[in-house]
């Protein structure tokens, strides 16, 4: 594709966040897209569930009905936004199904970001400009530029153009991928990407199904398959690790038979499952279903990095 | 020749009890006027996903049916875990989730069935659905039903007596619990925004505290009158705290900024524990709590939750669910659709979903019950703002 064409694709983005060190090699700057193909309970970024633009509510920001209130007239949507009469306070709350129909020009007209849209559209240019801010700290670092989201495949005109124009810039290029996409699609965007991260969250289809919306075995077909197109790309595992549901002995052994005989993939890492997303559940009215699971503990995590380094052949210090 | 009016009844999602006196009040005011009732199975899923039942997902709510249901068992109709025809969860051919709107769809299968009108027994967001179908241009009425008896539109909603029967029950168990271990029982009830549970049942028993969304409660306040009411005779005590109930000193029970850039990448911040959304069992646990730092006696919570959603309904219950039901029929009969049904005792009435959605039934508009509370002996926790 030409660079002309390419710079004008547009996207629908989450958020770009600078000065990551977790997301590929290196410092880096990750991109979060919007929509997802998988529903799994334990999500940390909600808000990018939905490929659609999405209004937030943060009640605290909220100045409330005497003060402001206006989200309690028009233009906002008729019964959007309401008081409750004999509340102990003039707190607004917000009825999430009227209020849906708030866009970004509405959500303007709060004056304290209380009500602010989840997503805006972009083109790769305007992205890559954002991300070439750091290419001092690229090249010093070897980082680059990390697709994330949602899942990115799911945009995969777009994902593809701006890596593809990352490339052009000299710019290192990973994806973040739960791989839950037609093997078209990351056959279009892997072709440029240096390093795929790629998830393994559950091995067993019908638990993947209860705790992921779907069982894994398209996953699992295309990771095999993009192992083998891709070989000089390089694979990194991933398991986000969730008491009981997946930070056992039996998981971590089933990933390593699945990715040791493919030399490509170059580690596997896990990602212990952390509550950073509850918060955001509030934000968009929606229930945290796991808000009893507790962390893993610092033991477990090591039991099974154990493991994981003697697959690998290095001892665990090494590997620190 | 005239075309027989055909009418559609389903339930939202969660189980009230009184859901099949509803569907005899609704079936034989719609005989009365020869008119055809069928109800919908699992909410809207009948009319959606015929394919999945063996009955086409429509049921004909007969007289012959009516007279053989059983007014206090499990509804015939069933309900879904999501009513929600603008947001359906599906797989699609690609093994992707998606969420889609498939109000469209339902509108046309509508049409197909020859349906002139649906009757929705909702709560919560159902009205708000409802109302957004009613803008695509089908004629619905709504019947309320909250055990908390929070719509205001209406001053009883069915569910709500039969919930307090039982929440009475259990609260009598629990003071009984309390007394022979001589612990000071804390116990959670159903009142996300309006305390008509806790309150109700509370003067019922004769407890000591209720604590009201509508009232945010001082920590001292009720440490104060607890220690009063639980001298050396009477080394127990019995709190009754609804869901949704506030501390009104105390940080903990305030929601905090969200940290929303921190949090996008997982990784890349410490922790983040305080971002624990309150849900049900919280309000007792923290007051609870509370009270073993400030008393001598121990405290016990106990969270009565969902259960109170469920069983048999009361007698008023059922009697009311049959006037709804009823109701319904008359609203449509008279052309009030796109309303609520409404009891306002003698009178059944109806008010525009427009007016009834987001007014939520609080205590504070009703301040004789709170004096009556007080000159009962109850402590508030606080005064009404």
């Amino acid at each position: 594709m030409s660079k002309e064409n390419r710079g004008s694709i547009t996207g629908r983005v989450l958020n770009i966040q600078r000065y990551c060190s977790h997301d590929g090699p290196g410092i880096r700057t990750t991109v979060f897209l919007k929509g997802c193909s998988l529903r799994c309970k334990w999500c940390s970024n909600p808000e990018s569930i939905s490929p659609k633009f999405e209004v937030a509510f943060d009640g605290p920001k909220c100045l409330g009905a005497k003060e402001c209130g206006a989200c309690l007239k028009d233009p906002f949507p008729q019964g959007g936004f309401y008081v409750i009469d004999g509340a102990p306070d003039d707190k607004v709350h917000i009825n999430w199904d009227l209020a849906s129909e708030v866009d970004a020009e509405l959500a303007a007209l709060c004056p304290t970001d209380a009500i602010t849209m989840f997503g805006e559209e972009m083109t790769v240019d305007q992205v890559i400009d954002e991300v070439e801010r750091d290419a001092s700290f690229y090249r010093n670092t070897g980082g680059g530029i990390t697709l994330s989201g949602g899942e990115c495949m799911l945009q995969p005109e777009f994902s593809a153009a701006l890596l593809e124009e990352a490339h052009s810039r000299g710019i290192n290029t990973a994806v973040e991928t739960a791989g839950n996409v037609p093997w078209r699609f990351m056959e279009q965007v892997l072709q440029h990407v240096d390093t795929v991260q790629h998830d393994h969250k559950i091995t067993i289809p019908e638990r993947h199904k209860k705790w992921c919306g779907v069982d894994n075995t398209r996953i699992l077909e295309n990771f095999k398959r993009a192992y083998e197109t891709f070989p000089d790309a390089d694979f990194i595992a991933r398991t986000p690790l969730i008491p009981g549901v997946n930070d056992d002995e039996e998981h971590v052994r089933a990933v390593l038979d699945f990715i040791r005989p493919h030399k490509n993939v170059i580690d596997y890492e896990l990602l212990p499952y952390m509550r950073f997303g509850m918060s955001k559940y509030q934000l968009l009215g929606e229930l945290y279903e796991l808000k009893d699971f507790k962390e893993p503990t610092k033991e477990s995590i090591a039991r099974l990095e154990a493991i994981i380094d003697e697959a690998f052949g290095r001892s665990s210090k090494d590997a620190e | 020749m005239t075309k027989k009016k055909r009418i559609a009844i389903n339930e939202a999602s969660g189980f009230v009890p009184g859901l099949n006196a509803v569907l005899s009040g609704a079936a034989k005011a719609a005989h009365g006027l020869d008119w055809e009732l069928v109800g919908i199975r699992d909410g809207f899923d009948g009319l959606l996903y015929p394919e999945r039942y063996d009955d086409g997902g429509l049921v004909a709510i007969t007289p012959r049916l009516i007279d053989t249901i059983d007014p206090t068992g499990q509804d015939i109709l069933g309900q879904a875990p999501r009513v929600d025809p603008f947001h359906v969860r599906q797989v699609d051919e690609d093994n992707m989730v998606q969420e889609v709107d498939l109000s469209d769809h339902l509108l046309e299968r509508f049409k197909a069935e020859g349906i002139d009108a649906l009757i929705s027994v909702a709560g919560g967001r159902g009205p708000t659905i409802l109302y957004k179908l009613h803008r695509k241009g089908l004629d619905t009425v709504c019947i309320p039903r909250s055990v908390e008896n929070d719509v205001a539109a209406t001053d009883v909603s069915f569910g709500f007596n039969s919930a307090l029967s039982f929440t009475i029950d259990m609260l009598d168990r629990a003071r009984q619990a309390a007394r022979s271990a001589r612990q000071i029982g804390v116990v959670e009830v159903l009142g996300s925004q309006a305390g008509w549970l806790a309150l109700q049942s509370g003067i019922a028993v004769g407890a000591d505290a209720v604590l009201i969304p509508e009232i945010p409660y001082r920590i001292d306040h009720l440490v104060a009158s607890l220690k009063e009411k639980t001298a050396q005779n009477r080394p127990y005590g019995l709190v009754v705290v609804a869901s949704g109930a506030t501390c009104a000193d105390n940080s903990q029970a305030e929601e905090k900024p969200s940290t929303y850039q921190a949090s996008l990448s997982p990784l890349t911040s410490g922790d983040t524990s305080e971002h624990v959304i309150q849900q049900s069992g919280s309000a007792a646990n923290f007051v609870a709590n509370e009270l073993q730092r400030h008393l001598a006696a121990e405290t016990h919570p106990v969270v009565l939750g969902d259960w109170s959603r469920c069983g048999s309904p009361s007698a008023v219950d059922r009697q009311l669910a049959l006037i709804y039901g009823a109701g319904a029929i008359k609203a449509l009969n008279s052309g009030n659709t796109n309303h609520i049904v409404v009891f306002r005792p003698p009178d059944i009435e109806f008010v525009t979903l427009a007016e009834a959605i987001n007014d939520v039934r609080t205590i504070s508009s009703q301040r004789g019950i709170l004096r009556i509370a007080r000159s009962l002996g109850i402590c508030l926790g606080g005064e009404p703002q």
